[in-house]
């Protein structure tokens, strides 16, 4: 088909010269046609004027754009004019095209386009000035033509430039389509990275914040290829999308694998609403400047671009100027170390505690028996934690691959799941009460005893103690698991596995340390009770987590897992009849037992999202006047000069809650926050929430409590707190974002803000 | 051991079903996606029988005028020819929708060329390596790893055929000393390549 084009292909020699060419020659039909114009038909000596090309394209082609996209070849237009300047080529707005499937992109022109230019006739110039341009374009519809056009036209001089009526609307229509630059039109482009640098080969995140006049606020108001992205270099991907708040957008790119010479800045065109909408274009720093100034004055004019590389120096958090950031690259052992930390750790947190109750409790038991079991115990609990912690880390691997964005505790954003663990530490409380036993199918009474620490029991305990610890955070336990949720297979694998050996930790040590075990308390009738006692305890959790349904399927959800759990407990009861009896009743009693379980779990483990979101963060985080998080509210309040505190939290996120009522609910913070004027907004990601997810994965964190305070200074460089709050934390936090007065609004009397 | 394999049963509930996953496209510094492909005689070639060689693939379309230039001026055949073929293996993808073993042998045939060309008529492997050009080059490492894409050369409008800078011998070259490669990717240029339109 195209292999008969004769004429060496895309070495076609240049046409006759003329205002005219055609090109792109496909069986005995050129495919475009172009014209060199002026808009004027006279020019005076010394005067300027518009020169340009105009195409005009057959039907079904089209020609590119300055960035060609993702295929396809620059239009070029070379100039050469004796005795005239030209200046730079104005590209109108282009169109996007797609390939069917959507895999690839392309940016141009089809139907007709003016490339145009201003230029200015010498002081000199006598006679005719000669124009001639060299055209090189590449027309494709499916197949790709070249064209390779040289243009040329003489204009005359005279003692006054004339205007032609006729090109000079075709020229003015097409300026009306050139984007036009951002600031001398009045606009200011700020852009917000999520991340405190680029990475190479990695995906970036963040807002670009424009103000100015007339800007469409909805969503919908924008055209469907409203933005559309230059070359730049060191940057492979960049795409803007609206979030209907007015003059935010998201900005979502990934950097090249090679870091460029400089900082990549944002640079493209935007339509300000949809096709008949004017266009800015804009160039902005894409990594955050220094946050010296405000911001508004850096976006405003584009800061001289150092030559850096893409690794960009870290914005400092405003008031610890001089202090190295915090930002430091984690290695892998730096990880590995801070998941085995944040695994002991974790052991010291509420969610554990009755697992570890009831570990002691066992340990003391069996310290009466030979050192060997007790290794042998210890390493079957360790064993159930590995082997949950691989579980878990094959599920976030799993979901990961499924495309969804998972973190710490992300299981419990699932009713399902906290249906399941409700029902276990149901199951666990009956046996603790002594309603049937584990393993062993005897039932003498000797047995029972023994039975509560069989070795599978000892592991099946090292199971819910992962299971029970994943909804706190513990110092360190954040970052170590942030980095491995942005990393490859094997790092996820072996940072889990590390934090399992953390969470394993005090019974090894027990076990390892010899003498240690004896400090145990002696066993002896009191076992029983503390056993029952024990029971209450993971009861107590189980309120917890029919709290955590509600929040994830409101009233209608707790009260159908409130049924299971009574049919869990009937079924518990049942198996426990059957374990006395023998031969056909206790057949009998174990079917009804699991008929119980089935056919109950099959009528009421159904759960909807539940309605109304409950207020949790509003009425139970950091104070009654906060927020719903929202980047374009943060954003406002900061120009109003207003520092901003963002809680994100969950429901099931006991260390969550814990900050909440132990430092964020005192008072002398809530009056910190009262008298600095700060907005206070919650993040609740109590159920699943990609935007909140990906914010968490912009500070390298993968669950929550995340605590961030930003200023009004430094916009675009938030504070993170850790995961433990101290009142003295927030209220430094907050007395550094505020800065040395206190800042914008409400100034009495005459003295100075 | 109930237990333990109920709450393993329980853990795994938080997996939500998974769908199927959709790979995303190839990446310098990663492992260069697997394929198998049958050439222009029907003979199959696997990305995995390469191992211990450096493989080159060019994602061609003897249709576009890119390609044709490149041809004519032997670019990619001088380049072949420069390398040592018992350490590198140079391979052709054509995926062209509308392209067949015939049409291949006789572009071969015609162009004189070595090396196998490998039909994609489904582009399933060119949306794997996110092959976008023709011309399109890649280049992978002995132990399988993507270490180039991108252009073959830094002159998009051929003006500069005699001076032009060959990514692609750079890229091989640095492989086989051991060193990085100093362009990793490249921004490749030509015409779109004409994947089947389902």
């Amino acid at each position: 088909m195209l292999v008969c084009l004769g004429a060496g292909g895309a070495q076609a020699a240049p046409v006759a010269a003329g205002a005219t060419a055609e090109g792109a020659k496909d069986r005995g039909t050129y495919r475009v046609a172009a014209e060199l114009l002026t808009d004027v038909s006279q020019v005076r000596a010394g005067d300027t004027f518009r020169v340009g090309v105009r195409f005009r394209l057959s039907p079904g082609w089209h020609m590119y754009w300055k960035n060609p996209g993702d295929s396809g070849l620059a239009t070029e237009v070379a100039w050469d004019t004796p005795g005239t300047t030209v200046d730079a080529l104005q590209w109108p707005f282009p169109s996007t095209f797609r390939t069917p499937d959507g895999f690839i992109t392309t940016y141009g022109y089809a139907d007709e386009v003016l490339l145009w230019a201003s230029a200015r006739a010498s002081e000199q110039a006598q006679g005719g000035l000669t124009l001639s341009a060299a055209v090189d374009a590449l027309v494709c519809e499916v197949q790709c033509l070249p064209a390779q056009l040289l243009l040329t036209r003489t204009l005359p001089v005279g003692p006054a430039s004339a205007k032609d009526a006729q090109a000079s609307a075709l020229f003015d229509a097409a300026a009306l389509g050139v984007p036009r630059p951002a600031a001398p039109a009045g606009f200011s482009v700020q852009v917000a990275l999520e991340q405190k640098e680029l990475t190479a080969g990695k995906p970036f995140s963040g807002t670009v914040t424009l103000a100015g006049p007339a800007l469409p606020r909805a969503a919908d108001a924008f055209a469907k290829d409203f933005f559309v992205p230059e070359r730049i270099p060191g940057v492979a991907k960049l795409a803007l999308a609206p979030t209907g708040t007015r003059g935010t957008f998201r900005l979502t790119g990934e950097a090249e694998p090679d870091a460029p010479k400089q900082a990549p800045r944002l640079r493209g065109v935007l339509r300000l609403g949809d096709a008949r909408a004017p266009s800015l274009e804009l160039d902005a720093p894409l990594a955050p400047v220094a946050a010296a100034a405000a911001g508004e004055a850096a976006a405003q004019a584009p800061a001289p671009v150092r030559e850096v590389p893409l690794k960009v120096r870290p914005v400092l958090p405003a008031g610890s100027a001089g202090v190295a950031p915090g930002g430091a690259p984690l290695s892998l052992p730096l990880v590995l170390l801070f998941a085995f930390l944040g695994g002991a750790l974790l052991n010291l947190m509420p969610c554990v505690f009755p697992v570890l109750a009831l570990k002691a409790y066992g340990f003391s038991r069996m310290v009466q028996e030979e050192r060997g079991r007790v290794g042998l115990h210890a390493g079957a609990y360790a064993g159930g934690i590995l082997a949950a912690m691989l579980a878990l880390a094959l599920a976030v691997l799993g979901v990961r691959a499924a495309g969804r964005s998972v973190g710490w505790g992300f299981q419990f954003q699932e009713p399902l799941f906290v249906a399941a663990v409700a029902a276990v530490l149901v199951a666990f409380a009956l046996n603790l009460f002594g309603v049937f036993h584990v393993g062993g199918a005897g039932g003498g009474l000797a047995e029972k005893v023994d039975a509560s620490h069989g070795l599978a029991r000892s592991a099946g305990e090292g199971v819910l103690a992962v299971v029970l610890a994943t909804p706190c955070s513990a110092p360190l336990l954040g970052s170590a698991v942030g980095f491995a949720l942005a990393a490859g297979p094997f790092t996820v694998l072996t940072v889990f596995l590390t934090l399992g050996l953390g969470l394993a930790l005090p019974f090894c040590v027990l076990v390892l340390v010899p003498g240690l075990a004896k400090l145990l308390p002696r066993p002896g009738a009191w076992m029983e009770r503390a056993k029952q006692l024990l029971g209450f305890a993971l009861l107590a959790t189980t309120v917890w987590l029919l709290w955590v349904m509600g929040g994830l399927a409101g009233v209608d959800g707790m009260a159908r897992l409130a049924a299971f759990l009574t049919a869990v407990g009937l079924a518990a009861w049942l198996y426990g009849l059957a374990q006395g009896a023998s031969g056909r009743r206790r057949l009998a009693g174990l079917l009804a037992s699991a008929l119980v379980v089935v056919s109950v779990g099959a009528l009421s483990l159904r759960f909807a999202e539940g309605g109304e979101r409950r207020g949790a963060g509003s009425a139970e985080g950091v104070a009654g006047r906060a927020a719903a998080w929202d980047e374009g509210a943060v954003a406002k309040a900061l120009e109003s000069g207003r520092p901003v505190f963002v809680d994100f939290t969950a429901d099931w996120c006991l260390t969550c809650k814990f900050n909440e009522r132990t430092v964020l609910q005192r008072e002398d913070v809530q009056a910190a926050f009262a008298r600095h004027k700060v907005a206070l907004f919650v993040a609740d990601w109590t159920r699943r929430d990609a935007t909140i997810g990906q914010k968490l994965a912009a500070h390298g964190r993968a669950g929550v409590p995340m605590y961030l305070v930003l200023s009004p200074r430094a916009p675009h460089a938030p504070e993170v707190l850790p995961e433990l709050l101290t009142a003295d934390t927030v209220l430094e936090a907050l007395a550094r974002a505020a800065g040395p007065t206190a800042p914008g609004a409400g100034c009495a009397g005459p003295e100075k803000c | 051991m109930k237990l333990l394999s109920a709450v393993a049963v329980v853990l795994f509930a938080a997996a939500p079903a998974l769908a199927a996953e959709a790979p995303g496209e190839a990446k310098v510094g990663e492992a260069a996606p697997a394929f198998t492909l049958k050439d222009e005689s029907g003979k199959a070639h696997s990305l995995s029988e390469y191992k211990g060689k450096v493989v080159v693939l060019e994602w061609t379309n003897p249709e576009c005028p890119f390609v044709q230039r490149h041809y004519e001026a032997k670019t990619m055949v001088k380049t072949q020819g420069a390398l040592d073929p018992s350490k590198v293996v140079w391979l052709a993808v054509d995926s062209t929708s509308t392209h067949s073993a015939s049409s291949a042998k006789a572009w071969k045939a015609e162009q004189g060329l070595k090396y196998p060309v490998l039909l994609d008529t489904e582009g399933t492997v060119g949306h794997a390596y996110g092959a976008k050009h023709t011309p399109q080059m890649y280049v992978i490492d002995a132990k399988g790893v993507l270490r180039y894409a991108g252009a073959i050369d830094d002159d998009p409008r051929g003006r500069n055929t005699a001076n032009a800078k060959n990514y692609v011998k750079t890229a091989v070259d640095a492989v086989l000393s051991g060193k990085p490669v100093p362009s990793s990717t490249t921004e490749a240029y030509g015409c779109s390549v004409k994947y089947k339109q389902s």
